[in-house]
């Protein structure tokens, strides 16, 4: 009885959301950030794939260079050209062999800006849906949508329309990195292209929903869209914190648990802080291109659970507040 | 299902130390329209969005339309709200919004509900026009609009003429009555007290955050209970009128109004006759009668 009456409660909450998120895109769409932030996610990703392909070309001519002088052949180049992709690509993927190996027909240039823009995507997400709640609220344009629907179906209903501009966006950027990249590499087949443009906008796509989440939940959290802003660059920043001194702090314990039949002492750092990383959503960015499915699904699982928390706790704001 | 569109039940609310409303207790007749009057912080609008359930109360209970105002899509459909201050999203056309907004309330045809709406309040040539630039009275308007859609049994409006010039507040009243004869209940916050007096069937009187009187608007200006007599010229008895039946007080207000106060439970016609026919008697020229005060003095007379 009492889930018969659920469900036409759940199902008007969804056609609530559709119409909120389809016309919220609508306008999204249309207006002038959209499309100003299009420009500057392009114009950094074009930067970023400039510098890296002028770079890479002058470590090749210097390197080519070296070895006429030294009367090397042209297997000899090659060689040594694989071995700094391995190098690079090593550094770029943790040494995990079994990723550096999915990965090797994916030209350098491709993985370099996607590691960069994926670092800055969480920035470009908090410019583009800052004042997704706080800019109803502050104003009280929510006054109109709460008496027509529910809170939970105007939350969800932007946090959609948000995640997919995005996802719209990130697939026009991948697209013409990966154009750019097979054109700049003949060797790099057609379907290695559609594959590796599909994984890599997935990997895109789980990483950014956590953050489009964030997002969310900083905008429920104030009136002003600008403080909703600032605190979302100051989560970012500490969820970078956490992630960087997490690190650093794990590289010491390895090292002290190494070195620790010498008695050296222990590391000076607290031990704990290693575990810090867990708790920022970037630590489980290494394993989104994975092509172990237990190691990807576990990354997405993260992201997923941190979406979750975050969407929970933006509903659980807008739901106690006064409007 | 109750009579009543909207009750409240001791119900207070603070903004930290600040009590915006103490204790209010008020019920709202279906099919009524209801005055929500008082002076600037008075607690309306804190009572109003209550109401919407935009605010939750801390203490008290509300029922509006017989559910917690506060509860997750209770009142969809039953309720047109027009809140104060609350500003137009901007980066839409008014026609699209509105569609927009009668789509979320699943209203059958959402975009010939915002064309009728928009034509009651006089807006149609605002249907293309982007939010940012209606002026403030046609985002009013706009906004007056938006409550109409969809004709819901309930429809609060606060503050619905303020800032608009009298032609448009004339057409805005026109809708106000439109809707108490199609018998929506409508509750009404707004200052101008002769608007209310015109249009409602019953007030409540707040003033620093509680209920300083509620009722009927004869109840409010005493309709029942005493009426003014102008006099043009000529002396009047105050002894004889004062020991007429069923008069319980008379006096004279400044030079040229006399003041008759009546029993309770009287037709008050049969009094007004007797008063007038002795003045007459007694050479006494009358400019007007009217039965109790203007809703103005009686609220100047309260707060």
């Amino acid at each position: 009885m009492r889930n018969s009456a659920r469900f036409p409660h759940t199902l008007d909450g969804l056609k609530e959301t559709l119409v909120i998120w389809s016309a919220e895109l609508r306008r999204a769409v249309r207006s002038g950030r959209a499309v100003v932030l299009l420009g500057l996610y392009s114009m950094f990703s074009a930067l970023v794939l400039l510098v890296v392909g002028w770079l890479a070309g002058q470590v090749r001519e210097a390197v080519n260079k070296q070895l006429e002088t030294a009367g090397a052949g042209a297997d000899a180049s090659a060689q040594v050209g694989e071995e700094m992709r391995k190098g690079v690509l090593g550094f770029l993927l943790s040494d995990d062999s079994a990723m550096m190996e999915a990965l090797s027909r994916v030209p350098l240039e491709v993985l370099v800006v996607f590691k960069i823009t994926l670092f800055f995507l969480p920035a470009y997400v908090a410019l583009m849906g800052f004042d997704q709640l706080s800019g109803e609220v502050g104003p009280r344009s929510m006054r109109y949508l709460t008496v027509r629907a529910r809170r939970s179906s105007v939350l969800l209903g932007k946090f959609l329309s948000q995640a997919t501009l995005l996802l719209g966006l990130v697939l026009i950027i991948d697209m013409a990195i990966f154009v750019y990249a097979r054109i700049a590499n003949p060797g790099f087949g057609f379907a290695d292209v559609v594959i590796n443009l599909i994984k890599f906008w997935l990997a895109a796509i789980v990483f950014s929903l956590a953050y489009v989440s964030l997002t969310t939940l900083c905008s429920s959290l104030f009136r002003s869209p600008a403080v909703s802003l600032v605190f979302n660059f100051i989560l970012l920043f500490v969820f970078w914190l956490m992630d960087t001194i997490g690190r650093a702090a794990q590289t010491a314990y390895s090292a002290y648990q190494v070195v620790d039949a010498y008695a050296v002492g222990e590391p000076s750092m607290m031990p704990f802080l290693r575990f810090l990383r867990y708790l920022s959503p970037s630590y489980y960015a290494g394993n989104l291109l994975h092509p172990k499915l237990a190691e990807f699904a576990a990354s997405g699982a993260a992201y997923a659970g941190f979406a979750m928390v975050f969407l929970l706790g933006a509903y659980a704001v807008l739901r106690a507040r006064d409007l | 299902m109750s009579d009543l569109a909207i009750e409240l039940f001791g119900v207070s609310k603070r903004f930290g130390p600040k009590v915006a409303v103490s204790n209010v207790s008020l019920s709202v007749p279906r099919g009524s329209v209801f005055g929500l009057i008082g002076p600037n912080g008075a607690g309306k609008t804190t009572t109003f969005s209550m109401m919407c359930g935009y605010l939750y109360p801390t203490e008290g209970t509300l029922k509006v339309m017989d559910v917690d105002p506060a509860t997750p899509g209770a009142l969809k459909g039953r309720l047109g709200a027009l809140p104060q201050d609350a500003v137009l999203p901007p980066g839409w056309e008014t026609g699209a919004l509105l569609t927009y907004w009668a789509r979320l309330s699943a209203l059958a045809e959402p975009e010939r509900e915002a064309r009728e709406a928009l034509e009651q309040v006089g807006l149609m040539e605002a249907w293309n026009v982007q939010t940012q630039a209606l002026s403030h009275g046609m985002a009013k308007r706009a906004a007056m609009a938006q409550a109409l859609m969809g004709r819901p049994p309930l429809v609060l409006l606060d503050e619905p003429t303020a800032g608009l010039d009298p032609r448009i507040a004339a057409q805005v009243r026109q809708v106000i009555k439109g809707m108490k004869e199609a018998r929506q209940t409508v509750v009404v916050s707004s200052h101008n007290l002769q608007e209310l007096e015109e249009l409602c069937d019953a007030a409540a009187i707040l003033d620093k955050g509680k209920l300083a009187q509620a009722g009927t608007m004869s109840e409010l200006t005493g309709q029942g209970s005493e009426f003014r007599v102008q006099i043009a010229r000529g002396d009047v008895l105050i002894p004889e009128i004062a020991s007429m039946a069923d008069v319980t007080d008379a006096r004279m207000e400044g030079e040229s109004v006399l003041r008759v106060r009546i029993k309770g439970g009287v037709k008050p016609e049969e009094v007004i006759s007797r008063v007038v026919g002795h003045l007459l008697q007694h050479g006494v020229l009358i400019l007007g009668v009217s039965r109790g005060q203007r809703l103005e003095d009686r609220v100047l007379q309260l707060l």
